[in-house]
């Protein structure tokens, strides 16, 4: 340490200052980040409290009568019952079943079709590609409440209100993916686009054995969008599905929640069936998805 | 010629299917929302109308009552989330221990489906037992707020519950988005800064706010959009008729209201195209402070 060395200046420069002065140097930054983490100790229980709350209010027998005048993080009378009762109440599994059926199937097909377009606009040459694209740049700019009403007669036309497809077709691709796609794909250089044409591959072989496994980070972050915009949507179920078999988790949980407001247990015990799977799932899958958050910048 | 045309076809098949599934899904509902917002439905014809439903909403005060509503509640929500998400991307970036666990956390509320959301909070805003006032009473508060049961416009009334409602679940993502941008700002300016004698203070006013520009206009520009069209949560926490006293009701309720609970579907349409109008103005006047401020340095 004592010996000027060009690789490390930091710690050099701060050997050459005298002893006291690093020391108060040195508590002065651990007070500082003392003080941090406080603060931000305090913001991340106010983040917790809410689902915490949640989680006792819904295993305490007596929420649905009586509730504690002062809130109670961890239950008087701590019981399965509410959550029995949200179970016979609700076809959960169902529930379950249906948004996972939605929510992969659209997200398989915006995957697919949406990186297949991309890899076109990214690496093909054609007429009217510019065109097709700027079209494409304009849908971006349509949201989706704007087409709702002509979509959902669209639905009703084609017979297909209150069918899994009506909440699968709209959405297996997305002006954003194809976008996201073909920006990152533009960044795979074209020798080894050309190297792998010269070879004799086809087209559709080189997108799906060179261009698609580099593009992991591209489709993981589309993955984490698609998916959340589908299973946590309400207003397009709400719109074409009414029959209660082919309710999503969300969905079923909005209906139930706007229907039985009295019963406060069942109810927060009907949210945290709702909740804890996905928050299990966040807790894995936390690297990805705020990485794809921060690549994106789009929330769900 | 046709060797050229062979060439490009599969290229062309690549982009069918997207094309396909925009014409039938997008493009086509957006043109037949604007048609339907000219037309009137007569018996089973549909009827040309010209602006007349566009008349009947600047008269209708629902509508005008709807669209204001969500315009107090997006820039009392921006207000808000702002500035708390920049303060803490600011601290959290300058953490040493357990960044990513607090990252984590935050990003837990946005994670979870707006309606659970609204569901347990409709239960913590409940004025004699809920979480909050639970909360506020242990702490000797006296005079207990209604929160989602008043109607009145203030700092305690069902607007203020749902913009703290907002605020808690979005602040986890305006925090993440503003430790992105802290983290391209190049360290050089910030040396610059110290050998010029440039305080903490000073160096956040001039480095780290105008550094920060894209992203405060990229926030902004989506948080507006994200205000504008805000339905789940109110829904669930006030029904399509934004209960208390329409006091929560926003743009996109009223269309649904009107489209699916009227029959209205082409008063919904004309309102529906107001929205899209709206919006593009809004996204319109955020890129051009953009580009503005971009080109005017050079």
């Amino acid at each position: 340490m004592d010996t000027v060395s060009t690789a490390q200046p930091q710690p050099a420069a701060r050997a050459s200052t005298p002893h006291g002065f690093l020391a108060s140097y040195r508590a002065a930054q651990r007070a500082r980040q003392i003080g941090i983490v406080v603060i931000v100790a305090v913001g991340a229980l106010a983040m917790i409290i809410p689902f915490e709350w949640m989680l006792a209010t819904s295993l305490s027998r007596s929420a649905n009568t009586a509730m504690p005048r002062i809130p109670r993080l961890w239950p008087a009378d701590p019981s399965l019952f509410n959550y029995r009762v949200a179970i016979t109440n609700l076809p959960l599994w169902r529930f379950y079943l249906n948004s996972l059926v939605v929510t992969t199937t659209t997200t398989l097909g915006y995957l697919f079709f949406s990186s297949l377009t991309g890899y076109a606009f990214a690496k093909g040459r054609f007429p009217g590609k510019t065109l097709l694209f700027i079209t494409l740049l304009t849908t971006l700019m349509i949201p989706f409440e704007i087409r709702m009403i002509p979509l959902y007669l669209f639905m009703r036309t084609l017979h297909l209100n209150d069918t899994m497809a009506a909440l699968i077709l709209p959405f297996l691709t997305g002006g954003f993916g194809t976008f996201l796609m073909r920006q990152y794909m533009t960044t795979i250089p074209d020798e080894l686009v050309d190297a792998a044409r010269v070879d004799g591959a086809s087209e559709f072989t080189i997108y799906t054995r060179v261009v698609l496994p580099l593009c992991g980070p591209a489709l993981a972050a589309l993955a984490v969008l698609s998916a959340l915009w589908r299973w946590n949507d309400v207003l397009w179920p709400l719109l074409v599905i009414s029959n209660r078999n082919l309710y999503t988790v969300t969905f079923g949980l909005a209906i139930a929640g706007r229907s039985q407001g009295i019963f406060t247990g069942v109810a927060l015990a009907n949210a945290a069936l709702a909740i804890l799977p996905i928050i299990v799932l966040y807790l894995f899958l936390q690297r990805f998805i705020i990485r794809g958050i921060m690549l994106t910048g789009l929330k769900g | 010629m046709i060797r050229q045309i062979r060439k490009s076809l599969v290229w062309y098949i690549f982009v069918t299917p997207t094309f396909v599934l925009f014409g039938l899904f997008v493009v086509y509902p957006t043109l037949e929302t604007f048609r339907l917002s000219f037309f009137r439905e007569v018996a089973t014809r549909q009827e040309f109308v010209g602006a007349l439903h566009y008349l009947r909403l600047l008269t209708n005060q629902i509508f005008l009552a709807a669209l204001i509503n969500t315009a107090v509640l997006g820039a009392a929500f921006l207000t808000l989330i702002i500035p708390l998400s920049l303060i803490l991307a600011s601290l959290l970036n300058n953490l040493r221990v357990w960044p990513n666990l607090f990252k984590i956390i935050y990003f837990l509320p946005q994670i979870t489906s707006t309606v659970a959301v609204a569901l347990i909070f409709s239960y913590a805003f409940q004025p004699n037992w809920g979480l909050i006032n639970g909360a506020l009473h242990a702490l000797g508060v006296e005079t207990l707020p209604l929160w989602l049961a008043d109607p009145r416009p203030g700092l305690t009334g069902s607007r203020a519950a749902v913009t703290l409602l907002a605020v808690w679940v979005g602040l986890g993502y305006y925090m993440l988005l503003f430790i992105s941008g802290l983290q391209a700002i190049p360290a050089e300016l910030y040396d610059a800064a110290v050998v010029d004698g440039a305080g903490p203070l000073q160096t956040w006013w001039y480095i780290t706010l105008p550094s920060l520009r894209p992203t405060f206009i990229f926030l902004i520009l989506t948080g507006t959009i994200d205000a504008m069209s805000r339905f789940s949560d109110l829904w669930m926490l006030g029904g399509p008729g934004g209960t208390p006293a329409r006091s929560l009701q926003t743009i996109v309720m009223f269309i649904y209201q009107a489209a699916f609970e009227n029959n209205d579907f082409n008063l919904a349409s004309a309102a529906a195209v107001a929205f899209f109008v709206i919006v593009l103005a809004l996204t319109l006047i955020n890129f051009r402070a953009f580009l503005q401020q971009e080109f005017a340095g050079r």
